[in-house]
């Protein structure tokens, strides 16, 4: 069954077409690789299923129920996790940040800390309590968003170039954990050029050109 | 009387605990502080939604505020005065020569202060902060918390600004409240009138505290400057 339809997506700015998808339809557990040129739209396609931006037109349907754009439904907010190409830290701490999401979402206390705990584990990032997240480095605050992400267990991930700017060591430290989101069965797509993560088992490959899906 | 000999009475008055003059000191600082705890939710909420929500008349409103940043006091007192003397439109609330009209004052001297400083803090902001929380699932309202919270440190700034602004100004203390011993007279009424009689040691000894106060309020504002850059 299908997780997610979109039908008849556009979105311009001025006279410039920015996206234009007839239909993508992800199945439950399934991890997409989305491909393409600088300016082929992959960022604005994730916004818009993100619910950051809005497109201009467009049908949206998400475990069989129809929604719109704008405003973008709660319940679907509550469902999907977005992680930005450079990830914000929030100034507060690393645990504050792990926990932000569950905090959103009401989870009583006990539960909240027992997850963040876990994802703490699963990221590697206990060494890290102490530091201002502010200052990780490009690698840490990827880890981060990634845990920030994995403690809400979303049902569609959204990730715009997780390996992207990063060194070796931390590259390979976030493919294993995307790695770990595959095998979950999250539910993701994955703006990314990297050979790696294209090449991960069990991986769909979308190819945007001029906002236009080509390869599927 | 030397300067000399006015400064050395102005300290004696000071270590003295002086009962008067701290009473003036303490006058300045509750009326500041209680106009302070009105100001400073409604500056920021106006300034946040003035940055976030798009409305008719936004830019309109924006002008305005920062056009008011530099209104002088003396005029915002003289339309209260209007306002709240006995043939104005609140003269049956029986307010004027109160320190709640001092209040009033201040609350509308330090507003936009709160609300341009808030403004830009908010206009500032890293725009991921806001759509990392949305897509984390955060409500409107945690939203608005998260990026205030991301920008405190510019917002203290501006808390201190507008404190700054408030405390020392005298031209509303002075008609709104009429510089009444005891009830509305507070530093820059007191050191005005003090010096006009010619009693320069208290006008010097309120000089020196005013000044202090000036002084650490802003340090404090360079430190939140200095920590909102960071």
């Amino acid at each position: 069954m299908s997780l997610l339809t979109v039908r008849a997506l556009v979105r311009s700015l001025g006279q410039r077409r920015l996206l234009a998808i007839d239909e993508l339809c992800l199945s439950a557990g399934e991890s997409c690789v989305l491909t393409g040129a600088n300016g082929s739209g992959k960022s604005t396609l994730l916004r818009i299923l993100a619910g950051i931006d809005a497109p201009d037109a467009g049908t949206g349907c998400f475990d069989g129920r129809p929604f719109g754009w704008s405003p973008y439904p709660d319940w679907l907010r509550k469902q999907v996790t977005y992680v930005h190409q450079q990830p914000y830290v929030f100034h507060s701490s690393v645990i504050d940040n792990v926990a932000y999401g569950l905090r959103a979402r009401g989870v009583p206390r006990a539960e909240r800390a027992r997850r963040v705990e876990e994802a703490l584990s699963w990221a590697r990032l206990h060494h890290l309590l102490d530091s201002p997240p502010a200052r990780l480095s490009g690698g840490e605050k990827q880890r981060l968003a990634l845990a920030r992400a994995w403690v809400l267990r979303p049902r569609l991930l959204l990730l715009d170039e997780p390996t992207a700017s990063l060194d070796a060591d931390s590259r390979r430290q976030t493919i294993e954990l995307l790695r770990t989101f595959a095998d979950a069965g999250t539910t993701a797509i994955i703006a990314c050029h990297d050979r790696d993560v294209i090449e991960l088992p069990a991986m769909r490959r979308l190819d945007l050109v001029d906002g236009r899906i080509i390869t599927d | 009387m030397t300067l000399w000999d006015a400064t050395l009475a102005a300290l004696l008055l000071l270590v003295s605990g002086d009962r008067e003059l701290w009473g003036i000191v303490g006058v300045s600082l509750s009326v500041t502080l209680r106009a302070m705890l009105v100001a400073t939710p409604l500056g920021i909420a106006a300034g946040y939604l003035l940055a976030t929500v798009a409305f008719p008349g936004r830019r309109l409103l924006i002008v305005l505020t920062q056009g008011l940043l530099a209104s002088p006091t003396v005029v915002v007192g003289l339309i209260l005065y209007l306002l709240l003397s006995r043939q104005g439109v609140f003269g049956e609330l029986q307010l004027l020569f109160t320190q709640t009209a001092m209040i009033i004052g201040q609350v509308l001297i330090a507003l936009p202060v709160l609300i341009a400083f808030s403004l830009s803090a908010i206009q500032g902001a890293d725009p991921r902060a806001r759509e990392t929380a949305q897509a984390l699932g955060a409500s409107a309202p945690r939203i608005a918390w998260t990026l205030l919270l991301e920008v405190r440190f510019a917002l203290m700034a501006a808390v201190c600004s507008a404190f700054g602004r408030i405390v020392s100004e005298i031209g509303c203390a002075l008609m709104v409240g009429g510089n009444i011993a005891g009830v509305t007279r507070n530093m820059p009424t007191a050191i005005a009138l003090e010096t006009s009689k010619g009693d320069f040691a208290q006008g010097i000894a309120l000089g020196i505290v005013l000044l202090l106060v000036a002084l650490g309020i802003n340090s404090a504002f360079a430190f939140f400057q200095g920590e909102a850059r960071r």
